[in-house]
């Protein structure tokens, strides 16, 4: 299998390198029209933040017929030229994979088993962006595509098969999670924001994905609440009503940068005693703490900090990975199938898959009619057709035998047309 | 006839044994099979139940109230029935091992001593007095149930007040929904000793000689029934709210498991039968 891949990720580079290759739609566009044609007939190039790389067919053969396989070196010195990021990025930041270690990486990265957060699988629509860029500028022939299609089932069967995906593995996430835990519907909540932090930011985001009934921020500059409720909707407040919106919401989110507790055991209590004792879930992401961690003692309150958090996220990142012996027999048996594909593609499993279906064809009808001839005919029938088929399949025959001179791309697409056209892809029924 | 009594005898506790371990494989080991399997296997064990407890009731001519490992089987329908009516109103579906184990418990005494009586007090041949009892047990069942749900709220609430996120956090549903579905039981209990005392004192007198508004079932069970209404007035009016009102469906049912069990043990009166 002629194929060739070159890449840079988060294990081989840190993130002040590998963004040095990242490319945009644009930048992908004119690469993959570079390196099309000259050394490849064949390539795409997905890139992400933690990862860059390039996959390419080569044609074996050459147009002078001697070895053609790229240098890979000189690969990714064109890489890092694309990008000017020479004073950055060395080839020891790169990696390189040939024929089928390049298809089953391609395999682990759709998987998710690759990925910098394990199970994290949104790489998969990147791919499918970043192809599709190929496929317009021509780049992406028969082989890529079918080698993408069987990376989309990799992909998907992952997601449904396998429990990879599952279970929160960022701080956000798990603290949605742990509201889902406590509340049975979170349309009928609300919540505050207290800073307007990154973490704190994307767990609010994260809450009216999940159709948190309301949302209000409270910051110590009141500009920047409004900046950001404008981006999530809800409702800025005054840092100095944060007491008393206590007792009015189910959930807070605290993540602001504070020397001492911004809400005390006191203040849960009062508020508790003005809520009626109704849940309150207290999430306090601040560091140094934004609350006084002697509240989670009051009844009906559930208080977390970053540790009960990370707690939740190693668990779910343990039961991610044992999941990934299943992912690799996915990733196996969609190896398996592709090859099953690919060897099909050569010259003569097609011819004897061809001859196959003619005698297969041939010889049901005879057995359907061969009461019709009288005995001492019958053998003269089945030679007399045998014959036909013969000579309907020699120039075919010869025809795909001689194709040694055609380029790898221009016989991949003949063999791809008769086997369409004869619907050889469908496994023949075995004779008797 | 009697041969298909007694192989349901057998057949019973065999079948609530496949249905709570079909629950428990779904509940700790996530099995796909049993997942699928253990809502129908419920039903169906509920369907045999319900045609054996018909069975006796036409083949021995009285309602199978008559013993108490008669009423141990009623006990153990009415819980794994109540459990199932449950399960479909809530769509909660991976609590039942912890409630249906009680269910085969009842019902695996029941089988092991039952006998088949045909003679029996003509008062007991009463079908009236068979509704009475019945939805007597079907109100304790719920109350049991609720009991079972307020256990599992308060394991959950301690698991996620201590950063504990082991099975019991994975697994269960949030804590609000394990708080409806305790409430929800004793409304269904309340609602089934409404029912069972109602019969009871318009019904009863007349069919009892010795019958006494002092008896201690009855009071006992009018107590019982005044507290769990006390206190879902209390929880509308005043507002209660998780982990104190799980606390006290747990204390409620305490006590009504107590009083019964002393005055069925130790009082004797003409409300006792056997």
């Amino acid at each position: 299998m002629n194929l060739v891949a070159v890449g840079i990720n988060h294990r081989t580079a840190p993130l002040e390198v590998r963004e040095k290759l990242w490319m945009s739609s644009d930048e992908i566009r004119a690469a993959v029209a570079a390196l099309k044609g000259k050394p490849f007939t064949e390539c795409f190039i997905v890139s992400t933040c933690n990862r860059t790389e390039l996959y390419g067919v080569y044609d074996a053969n050459g147009s002078s017929g001697t070895s053609a396989v790229p240098d890979i070196n000189l690969l990714k010195d064109e890489l890092i030229g694309m990008k000017s990021a020479g004073s950055a990025v060395k080839r020891e930041h790169m990696y390189h994979m040939i024929s089928t270690n390049a298809i089953s990486h391609l395999f682990k990265v759709a998987s998710g088993i690759d990925s910098m957060i394990i199970g994290d699988i949104q790489i998969l629509s990147q791919i499918k962006d970043d192809f599709n860029i190929a496929y317009e500028e021509k780049a992406a022939g028969p082989f890529l595509h079918r080698l993408l299609q069987s990376t989309y089932h990799v992909g998907k069967r992952t997601r449904t098969e396998t429990t990879i995906t599952e279970g929160a593995v960022s701080v956000s996430y798990a603290a949605v999670e742990l509201a889902n835990k406590i509340f049975s519907d979170l349309s009928k909540k609300t919540a505050l924001l207290i800073g307007a932090g990154e973490t704190g930011e994307l767990t609010a985001k994260h809450l009216v994905g999940r159709n948190i009934g309301g949302i209000f921020v409270a910051n110590r500059t009141k500009a920047k609440a409004e900046e950001l409720v404008a981006a999530l909707g809800g409702k800025a407040v005054d840092f100095e009503s944060l007491h008393q919106m206590l007792a009015q919401v189910d959930i807070v989110v605290s993540s602001i940068a504070s020397e001492q507790y911004v809400i005390t055991k006191s203040d849960v209590q009062r508020a508790m005693k003005e809520r009626s004792h109704k849940p309150l879930f207290i999430i306090d992401i601040g560091v140094p703490r934004n609350i006084d961690p002697e509240a989670n003692k009051i009844d009906n309150v559930f208080l977390h900090d970053m540790d009960g958090i990370s707690v939740i996220i190693d668990r779910n990142v343990q039961k991610r990975k044992s999941e990934i012996p299943r992912v690799n027999e996915i990733i196996l048996e969609e190896l398996t199938e592709f090859y099953n594909w690919y060897n099909s593609l050569q010259v003569n499993p097609t011819i004897h898959d061809l001859r196959t279906h003619f005698e297969h064809v041939r010889h049901e009808e005879v057995e359907k009619n061969i009461n019709r001839f009288s005995a001492e005919d019958r053998e003269l029938v089945d030679l007399v057709t045998k014959r036909i088929v013969n000579k309907l399949l020699h120039l075919p025959t010869t025809n795909l035998k001689n194709g040694n001179e055609e380029s790898e791309e221009e016989k991949h697409k003949k063999l791809h047309i008769v086997r369409s056209l004869f619907g050889l892809h469908k496994q023949q029924p075995p004779k008797e | 006839m009697k041969t298909v009594i007694d192989t349901f005898t057998i057949v019973l506790p065999v079948l609530y044994f496949w249905t709570v371990w079909a629950y428990a494989k779904a509940f700790f080991k996530d099995s796909v099979l049993a997942k699928r399997v253990k809502t129908p296997l419920l039903l169906i064990t509920l369907a045999v139940h319900l045609g054996y407890l018909l069975l006796r009731t036409v083949l021995f001519d009285h309602p199978p109230i008559t013993t108490i490992f008669e009423i141990m089987s009623i006990i153990s329908f009415s819980i794994a029935a109540a459990y199932a009516v449950i399960e479909f109103q809530t769509k909660v579906k991976n609590t039942g091992y912890f409630i249906l184990i009680l269910a085969f418990l009842f019902q695996i005494f029941s089988s092991l001593f039952i006998e088949d009586l045909s003679e029996v007090k003509p008062i007991l041949r009463s079908y009236l007095l068979g509704i009475h009892v019945s939805s007597a047990l079907l109100g304790y069942a719920a109350i049991a149930i609720s009991a079972v749900y307020g256990f599992l709220y308060l394991m959950l609430y301690h698991h996620i007040k201590s950063s504990r996120f082991g099975v019991i956090y994975t697994k269960l549903p949030n804590l609000e929904t394990l708080e409806r579905m305790s409430m929800l039981s004793i409304v269904v209990g309340f609602s089934f000793l409404t029912i069972a005392i109602s019969v009871g004192l318009f019904w009863l007198p007349r069919a009892f000689e010795h019958f006494s508004y002092f008896d201690p079932k009855l009071i006992g069970t009018v107590f019982i029934w005044a507290m769990y209404g006390v206190g879902l007035g209390a929880k509308k009016t005043i507002g209660w709210q998780g982990r104190k009102i799980m606390i006290l469906s747990i204390i409620a049912f305490a006590v009504s498991f107590f009083s019964l069990t002393i005055i069925n043990v130790y009082f004797s009166a003409f409300h006792k039968f056997y």
